[in-house]
């Protein structure tokens, strides 16, 4: 049998269902707020793999910082942290933890809980190992300006990426998919 | 250790929805769905709200041991008539 042909609206039709963004407005306008706050799988992962990685470039690779005026680096990186902290309240109000807390039962609160406790003890033993291991390679390495802002506000931007999204990440992946009644 | 339930089977007979025994107990109907897959140990004063909702006993819902399944149960109640 032929397959019937498809009018370009219908495949217009198509390809917007496609992108998820139907269901995903018809979620938000719906009362439910279950719908509202769904886990968010992957999402927060990018910000955080972001910050890592702006982190690991100034590190790693301060020539490419020689001769960079400190005006240009102050700009590019003021541009990077806008980037990240426009999307980290997104992630947090739409992810499982977005709703107020005084909504909360006893299992969600437990899940807040343990999704709080595992960013925040994360963040703690980063700190505590990565501040002086940033102070002995600024000495050795004999930093100069340009490169001492850069590594701070990326390690800045690192820190608010995995307090924004870690939260969400952890609790998104410990809420398995519940089957619809 | 695992906490078993059997609050799907009382909830099919009595014909309420995750919806209406989470509204009953103050919880969310999500947090009804991953206690009846045992994702979810509930706390004592949740286990107690649920039983008192069926009005049975707690420990006619939640067991520390496997449940019985409802065919043997049914099957050992013919052989006892």
């Amino acid at each position: 049998m032929k397959p019937r042909r498809r009018s370009i609206l219908a495949m217009l039709d198509d390809s917007v269902r496609w992108t998820g963004m139907p269901a995903r407005i018809a979620d938000q306008i719906s009362g439910d707020p279950d719908r509202k706050h769904r886990p968010m799988r992957w999402l927060p992962i990018w910000p955080i793999a972001f910050s890592c990685a702006l982190l690991m470039t100034s590190l790693a690779w301060p020539a490419a910082l020689e001769g960079v005026s400190l005006a240009v680096v102050i700009s590019v990186m003021v541009g990077f942290c806008g980037g990240v902290f426009a999307v980290i309240p997104g992630i947090s109000m739409n992810g499982p933890l977005g709703k107020s807390s005084l909504q909360d039962d006893e299992r969600e609160a437990s899940l807040r809980k343990d999704s709080f406790l595992c960013c925040l003890g994360l963040l703690a033993a980063l700190n505590c190992l990565g501040q002086p291991l940033i102070m002995i390679l600024s000495h050795w390495q004999h930093w100069q300006v340009p490169q001492i802002v850069s590594v701070v506000t990326s390690a800045f931007m690192l820190n608010a990426s995995l307090l924004g999204c870690l939260p969400t990440l952890y609790a998104s992946w410990n809420l398995p998919q519940l089957p619809r009644e | 250790m695992s906490l078993h339930n059997r609050i799907s089977v009382f909830r099919a007979e009595r014909g309420i929805s995750r919806r209406e025994l989470a509204e009953a107990v103050g919880v969310n109907n999500q947090t009804i769905g991953y206690l009846e897959r045992g994702d979810y140990k509930p706390s004592l004063e949740l286990a107690l709200k649920i039983a008192r909702h069926f009005g049975v006993a707690v420990e006619m819902i939640f067991s520390l041991d496997r449940f019985e399944p409802i065919a043997m149960s049914l099957m050992r109640t013919g052989e006892d008539k």
